[in-house]
């Protein structure tokens, strides 16, 4: 190394650190996960897996055992492995839909549930074939008693609408939490806590007598 | 009548006021004892199978909690979706049996429906198992890998700050060389 002045010895131990620098910081970007948006998607499509067609005939007056077909789906943009819940819901006019704001979930009675573990960007679809088994006109007020999801029969209690108009099916997704090792509606995701959900109206104005 | 009674030992009763019993009264309380504890007894010989459900089924969401955590630290620990895909797919083939074994309520169906729930368990210590065995190969492969990037990132600096020295030594001999090369003109 004589020929190097030590000047030049100088500036070459300033361009290997100035370099080292650069190259460990490279190495520190390349091998550390970057963060990212943390959400899950939730949808409900039609008969033709589109998000139209939610109604035989484009009719939204449902008869009795009347198959309707949609297709829920789920994605996971969270980063881990998820347990996810959609609890599907059935309400009229003046039930409570889930609140947004306060992250609650809705009083409307839950009739079933889907449950599926689901890894990083993976989505989930599943039919969901429903039809009203059962619909009992008492007085102005059309109680449906008897839904029929995916081949099985769920009784339901207290749900009636007048004149059989406004009748919803709220999907709501809850994640399992490792926290509380439970479901929780909706998911923690940078200090805020998030929900998502949908609804769909029918009517139901052609009930059996009771 | 009411009596309020103080056990001070297993034979000696000490009366709280100042009527006392007989003999015949005793015993009389004492076959009523006996026949309250005999009834309680045979209660909890007849509740046992439903405690036994029950607990069946919290033990298997304590267990699902206890699986997803492990899955959750073979992903922090850097394994592939790839992997965890597997696992994955193994806890939703759990899950379609539990939902299969909990449909089951009939008596006669107990027998398929503990088979079922052996069946989840089993799938279950599977998946914690692989989850263990990901999260220690994961683990020293992420390591691996780091110290690897660091290694290359001091390979580059060396290699980088030799090019450097390289280059300018070349730039010098260069400029030399111009210099002598010169000509003195008269203008």
């Amino acid at each position: 190394m004589s020929f190097i002045s030590t000047q030049n010895r100088r500036t070459l131990i300033v361009v290997f650190i100035t370099l080292l620098v650069v190259c460990e910081m490279i190495a520190y970007v390349a091998t550390t996960p970057r963060p990212r948006e943390q959400f899950f998607q939730l949808y409900v499509l039609g008969a033709k897996r589109m998000a139209a067609d939610y109604y035989p005939n484009n009719d939204t007056d449902i008869r009795l055992g009347e198959p309707v077909t949609w297709y829920l789906g789920v994605a996971d943009n969270m980063g881990t492995v998820q347990l996810v819940s959609i609890r599907v819901k059935i309400g009229n006019q003046t039930i409570k839909p889930p609140d947004d704001q306060q992250g609650l979930e809705s009083p409307a009675p839950v009739v079933t549930e889907f449950i599926r573990f689901l890894n990083d960007n993976e989505t989930w679809e599943t039919p969901f074939v429903w039809s009203i088994s059962d619909a009992v006109l008492s007085g102005s007020a059309t109680r449906i008693p008897v839904l029929q999801i995916n081949n099985e029969t769920y009784l339901i209690q207290d749900c009636s609408a007048s004149n059989g108009h406004n009748f919803r099916l709220i999907f709501e997704l809850w994640t399992w939490q490792t926290e509380t090792n439970g479901f929780e509606f909706g998911w923690a995701a940078g200090g805020e806590h998030r929900v998502a959900w949908l609804q769909v109206w029918f009517n139901m104005t052609s009930p059996r007598l009771a | 009548m009411l009596q309020l009674w103080h056990a001070s030992s297993r034979y000696r009763y000490i009366p709280c006021n100042r009527d006392y019993l007989n003999e015949s009264q005793l015993r009389r309380i004492q076959n009523e004892l006996a026949v309250v504890g005999a009834l309680v007894v045979l209660a909890l010989v007849t509740v046992q199978p439903l405690v036994v459900m029950s607990q069946t089924a919290d033990s298997l969401q304590a267990r699902f909690a206890e699986t997803i955590a492990m899955v959750h630290q073979a992903e922090s620990a850097g394994a592939t979706p790839s992997e965890i895909g597997a696992l994955v797919a193994l806890l939703n083939k759990a899950l379609e049996l539990n939902g299969e074994a909990l449909k089951l309520t009939a008596p006669d169906e107990a027998q398929r429906r503990a088979e079922l729930v052996a069946q989840v368990d089993q799938i279950l210590m599977t998946v914690e198992n692989r989850a263990a065995d990901l999260t220690a190969l994961a683990s020293q492969r992420s390591y691996a890998n780091r110290v690897l990037a660091y290694v290359c990132g001091v390979i580059a600096a060396v290699l980088g700050t030799i090019l450097y020295a390289f280059t300018m030594s070349f730039y010098r001999k260069y400029r030399i060389k111009r210099t002598f090369q010169m000509r003195v003109t008269r203008k």
